[in-house]
């Protein structure tokens, strides 16, 4: 008995949906068995899981922020992978969002309630940092042919060095010098009042804070929507992303498509980190235990997987792994063991590729050919 | 002579470049079948933290028997993780690319790894059994060579042997030219009566135990003990020394020890108070940027380098029809 | 007594029945031939005899004892050997080392290579059976012709009683042919048997003893060679009169020219395939045909005239506007139907509607936005004016079949503002109504003023269809006259035609 993986000719499109559900449901029962064989309760630890995510007090708000900068970087990383181009860099070009548009921030900031101007200029610095970092790779990948897997992958790395240095082991503008607390531990300075990014708060259960940032993440999700689905840009990404040979043929300039399909990755990306600048942290976190131990540039990648590139469905996705992200950290301590969102969200990923297989094959028994007299 | 810095950097390239040597020629073997395995940083995590519980928790008579079973036991759990992806990409041809990084973020510092080692409290003590230089005090101390050569544990020793030994099997056995071919045309391969499925899996497999060899490395030789994320994106250079070696194993060898040596640089350069521009900032990230600046050199040279590649790497094989 | 023997074969698979009951055996010392149209059903059951497929029932017979093959390396094991025309060789390894790759006897069985040893045997092997290769020489150096000799030459390495070649003249001249004709005779001298898979009559009469004929996945019948006449063999291969297309016009053409070529020079990663200093003409509902074995430079010629390969040299002028890149060559009238259907005329995992747009989803649209409503209009129509199977304008490129595929790239071609047509190879692999529905669409397109180029290796589908005949080779075009097959044949080798 053998089993034979056949390609579909016909693709439901609920399979689609279903598919990515089941992966999560399978994720979570594979996980709970982990757990049990590491001697912890899965139905207890999920539950705080739960708990922590969406039903405490607080707890939806919480998620909300923390799936904020998921949102982004599940959206910078849907934007490239749709076209075949592994951008895993979103991580440093979060950062690098961070540092352009604190520095913006900073700049012209000033005091008095917030500024759209200033904010508008955090915007546009945070995406043109993300998109110049990006664009790294990007000149690498379409004029050399280079790789940007690892390219991509190796400025993260940089631009963590180059946060932490200006942080921590300079001067910078970005560092704080004033005060007593400035000189016992490296603090960013803090964005002037009129650059803080404004929350507002919906006054259900208790007061649900939206951040600013979580309406460019949506706006820029349905303008990606938009861009890759009904525009002629989109058309061509599509093809490229489908086979180089074709697209080729049908006359797209395939340089220029890699150039501004990395720059816009980067560029939400970066966005994402002027939002955790402006949102947030309010200052420019340089702490290696900060900022850089989120893995929101990674944890963009599970989301853009798990919402098979679809920009709105990975604004869901990011709900739900902003959830986790959130319990993780919230439950963090001796009772709750760490690493397991890591592990969460790896096999979660595992399954969303193995349902995906599901969803372009058909898997047959194919019993052995009877001999015949 | 022997603690002039050029003599220190290359000993201690040697050094930090064992890792790096084990697992780009684990890399090296899967993806001359046609795998590309990004999940080595996840691997090498697991490895290097299930080779130290094993050395800190498993008592064995002495400490040479006891590394030796730290070893085992990491070269196991790293062939485990890559079953993981073993699976998913060979049997369901799933997109290598994603399944390596969701290996990688399964297996490692916000993952598995970190996991096993907060649970088992491994982070506490430093480990109970670390390798020491393999030949005596008298021989290290010889010019030049004493350090480099002699100052070594028996890890690096062993790479040694398994990069001789790859490059055998690669070029003169018939199993070697066997993966070459399902690595190059899994068609003609298939077509010849060899199992693709087959070569495939021991070669990912295998790929991954020297991984986990590899991490082991880390915790029961250079550091020895349990720090999370310990490896500090190692297994990403290792991926790129593969392409930079043009999949062979020697100059995987010259190049895990010219990285090494630049992961050395900034401890020795602290060291003698030398510095090399605006700070750590420079020696810190040095060793990614050159990464990046050969991964652009080797892709310059164009097309013809690129016969380097296995041409089947990265894509799924199934027989046209089973 | 048979070597080989097939019974009662069926093999299906999704939407098709391939094989139907097949009966089929061959003897040794003959050539037997398969003969059929495409999608007859002859590859399915060669692939069924060379251990690729299995099938669903039906058993196989070697020398009267069931066999049963589980893969490609039992049926070679059991001495059947298939030369595929598609090669199954490692591009990247030496002649010797794609022979001795998967050999399990004696020498095989080392652990160690000894590479002499083997070059010294392969030499050997080469000379006796005229199949004269450089044993040192990596596969990607070597011809097309040359790649053949070398599958052979393997499977004679692997001492095969029975050979199965499938289509192997396709890709060799009218002499390298014959050479092959008298190759096979040396071959089932010695014993052995050879099947040999083709849809050409003269060929067929030409080398074998037994003719077994196949129309859809059924035989039809089986007859010796020598008493079959090849107006019977097309009747029984077709199951109706052939309807032979030709050309109703006669006489010069008249019309200007819409596609001109001067001097077009082009690299290619092998000498014999770059172009050098090439002219050409087509006017306006003239089919000039460029005959020629496969690797003379064809590709790189419909490639650089389209404006996917730089040119090093010269000027493509599509009427009368000189063009350079793919854009201005579209944008001028010209369309191209790629000889490489799934790599570069479809996106396989894109739908069919997308695909009909590949070339005009830059027209007629809002800005920057898609008409989304009008672009599946017009697949739709499309597909239905081309009678496209397939379950709807949604429909995965690569899930139709290759005549389909083929009408979704003519669908597309033919929309715009066509002067003038590239059609590269575009009946390889169809079946017989898909083929004659490509010709009917290249005719109605000469009728209404295209100008056509049609580049074949099939010279029966030329001479039916041109109007003037070009021969490449090694990179260079030379004028042939229309009707003198030996003459074009000639030139196809590279040799002078001049009487």
């Amino acid at each position: 008995m053998r089993l034979r993986i056949e390609r579909r000719l016909d693709q439901p499109r609920w399979l689609a949906v279903v598919v990515p559900v089941l992966s999560v449901a399978a994720a979570l029962a594979i996980a709970a068995v982990v757990l049990l064989v590491t001697g912890h309760n899965p139905i207890s630890n999920y539950r705080k899981l739960v708990d922590a995510a969406f039903v405490q007090t607080g707890s939806i708000g919480q998620t909300l922020i923390a799936a904020t900068p998921l949102a982004f970087t599940g959206l910078a990383a849907a934007a490239a992978f749709r076209m075949r181009l592994y951008n895993i860099g979103g991580e440093g070009q979060l950062y690098m969002g961070a540092i352009f548009g604190s520095g913006i921030g900073l700049l012209i900031g000033g005091s008095g309630s917030a500024s759209p101007g200033v904010i508008a200029a955090m915007v546009a610095a945070g995406c043109i940092g993300g998109a110049l970092w990006a664009s790294i790779p990007g000149v690498l990948r379409a004029f050399l042919g280079t790789s940007e897997i690892l390219t991509s992958l190796m400025l993260n790395y940089v631009a963590g060095y180059i946060l932490t240095f200006l942080i921590f082991q300079s001067q910078s503008y970005w560092r704080e010098t004033k005060g007593f607390n400035a000189t016992v531990f490296p603090t960013g300075k803090q964005l002037p009042s009129n650059a803080i990014w404004p929350q507002w708060t919906l006054h259900t259960q208790g007061g649900l804070p939206i951040p600013l940032g979580l309406f460019f993440a949506v706006l820029a999700g349905v303008v990606l929507w938009v861009l890759y689905k009904r525009t002629k840009f989109g058309f061509e990404v599509q093809v490229l992303g489908d086979s180089t040979g074709a697209a080729r043929y049908a006359g797209v300039r395939i340089r220029r498509k890699i150039l501004a399909v990395m720059a816009i990755s980067g560029a939400v990306a970066g966005l994402g980190g002027a939002s955790q600048v402006g949102d947030f942290s309010h200052g420019l976190d340089g702490d290696p235990n900060g900022l850089q131990k989120q893995a929101y540039g990674y944890s963009g990648i599970v989301v853009a997987a798990l919402g098979r590139y679809n920009p709105l469905a990975v604004l869901l996705v990011a709900l739900l792994i902003g959830g986790l992200d959130n319990a993780g950290n919230t439950l963090q301590g001796a009772d709750f063991p760490s690493g397991l969102v890591g592990v969460i969200q790896g096999i979660i990923l595992f399954c969303a590729l193995g349902g995906e297989v599901l969803v372009r094959h058909r898997i047959r028994v194919v019993r052995p050919v009877a001999a015949t007299a | 002579m022997n603690h002039s810095l050029l003599v220190v950097l290359i000993a201690s390239g040697v050094a930090y470049g064992t890792p790096l040597l084990f697992a780009s020629l684990g890399e090296l073997l899967a993806e001359r079948s046609g795998v590309l395995n990004l999940g080595v940083e996840g691997m090498m995590l697991v490895g290097a933290v299930m080779g130290f519980w094993s050395v800190q928790r498993v008592h064995v008579g002495s400490a040479a028997l006891s590394l030796i079973l730290g070893l085992i036991v990491a070269a196991f759990s790293g062939a485990t993780m890559a079953a993981i992806h073993a699976f998913l990409v060979i049997t369901l041809r799933a997109n290598q690319i994603v399944s390596g990084l969701a290996l990688t973020i399964f297996a490692g510092a916000v993952g598995l790894s970190s996991y096993i080692g907060s649970d088992l409290n491994l982070a506490d003590n430093p480990s109970s059994h670390t390798f020491q230089p393999f030949f005596p005090n008298a021989m290290q101390k010889w010019p030049v060579v004493g350090p480099i050569v002699f100052g070594q544990t028996a890890l690096v020793y062993l790479s040694w042997l398994c990069v001789i030994a790859i490059a055998y099997y690669l070029t003169r056995t018939r199993p070697g030219l066997n993966v070459r071919a399902v690595g190059e045309a899994p068609g003609a391969a298939d077509a010849m009566g060899i199992s693709v499925v087959k070569y495939r899996y021991v070669h990912t497999l295998v790929g991954g135990a020297f991984a986990g060899v590899a991490g082991a490395t880390f915790t029961l030789a250079l550091t020895p003990q349990w720090v999370n994320g310990i490896t500090g994106g190692a297994g990403w250079i290792a991926i790129a020394l593969v392409i930079f070696a043009f999949w062979r194993p020697e100059l995987c060898l010259v190049g895990a020890y010219f990285f090494g040596a630049l992961q050395a640089l900034a401890p020795e350069l602290q060291a003698r108070n030398i510095s090399l521009g605006p700070t750590e900032l420079w020696t810190n990230a040095l060793p990614y940027g050159a990464t990046v600046v050969v991964l652009v050199l080797v892709s310059w040279r164009g097309a013809a380098r690129r016969l380097g590649a296995p041409s089947a790497l990265g894509t799924a094989y199934a027989r046209e029809e089973a | 007594m048979a070597t080989i023997e097939l019974r009662g074969i069926t093999k299906r698979f999704p939407g098709v029945v391939a094989n139907d009951s097949v009966d089929f055996a061959a003897t040794a010392g003959e050539v037997h031939a398969l003969l059929g149209e495409n999608g007859a059903g002859k590859s399915t059951l060669s692939h069924i005899m060379s251990g690729l497929y299995r099938p669903d029932e039906g058993e196989i017979y070697l020398d009267g004892e069931p066999v049963s093959f589980h893969s490609p390396r039992d049926a070679i094991d059991a001495g059947v050997c298939m030369v595929h025309q598609h090669f199954r060789l490692v591009d990247r390894f030496t002649v010797a080392e794609n022979l001795i790759l998967g050999d399990r006897r004696g020498a095989g069985r080392s652990f160690q290579l000894r590479p002499g040893a083997v070059v010294d045997q392969v030499r050997k092997l080469g000379e006796r059976y005229r199949l004269p290769v450089d044993p040192r020489a990596r596969v990607w150096q070597l011809s097309v012709g040359e790649r053949q000799r070398v599958e052979i030459l393997k499977a004679l390495y692997e001492e095969a009683r029975v050979l199965i070649l499938d289509e192997p003249t396709a890709v060799l001249t009218p002499d390298e042919s014959s050479t092959l004709f008298e190759t096979l005779r040396e071959i089932v001298a010695e014993g052995r048997t050879v099947i040999f898979i083709s849809h050409k009559m003269n060929e067929v009469k030409a080398v074998s003893d037994h003719v077994t004929i196949m129309r859809a996945g059924r035989v039809v019948e089986t007859v010796k060679t020598a008493d079959a006449d090849a107006k019977q063999l097309a009747a029984l291969m077709v199951g109706r009169t052939l309807e032979t297309v030709q050309r109703t016009r006669t006489g010069t053409v008249e019309g200007d020219v819409v596609l001109s070529v001067d001097g077009l020079s082009a690299e290619s990663h092998r000498a014999t395939t770059s172009l050098k200093d090439v002219d050409l003409s087509v006017h306006a509902g003239e089919i000039v045909a460029i005959a020629g074995v496969a690797g003379n430079g064809q590709l790189e010629l419909a490639e650089s005239i389209a404006g996917l390969r730089r040119r090093t040299a010269g000027t493509v002028r599509i009427g009368g506007r000189a063009v350079d890149g793919v854009r201005a060559a579209h944008d001028a009238g010209l369309g191209y139907v790629p000889e490489d259907r799934l790599g570069t005329g479809v996106a396989p995992n894109l739908s069919l509607a997308m695909n009909i747009e590949l070339k005009s989803y830059r027209e007629d649209q809002l800005g920057p936005f898609l008409r989304m409503g009008r672009m599946r209009e017009r697949a739709e129509a499309a597909i239905e004016r081309y009678e496209i199977k397939a379950p709807g304008p949604h429909a995965e490129a690569d899930t139709l079949s290759g005549g389909n595929i083929q009408k979704v790239v003519l669908a597309r071609e033919f929309a715009g503002k066509l002067k003038a047509l590239i059609a590269a190879s575009p009946t390889r692999g169809l079946d017989v109504s898909a083929v004659e529905t490509v010709h009917k669409h290249l005719l109605d397109a000469a009728d209404r003023g295209v100008g056509v180029l049609l580049i074949s290796e099939d010279l029966d589908e030329i001479l039916a269809l041109a109007d003037r005949v070009l021969v490449m080779y090694e990179g260079r075009l030379t004028e042939a006259p229309r009707d003198d097959v030996a003459a074009i044949g000639v030139l196809m080798a590279g040799g002078d035609a001049t009487p």
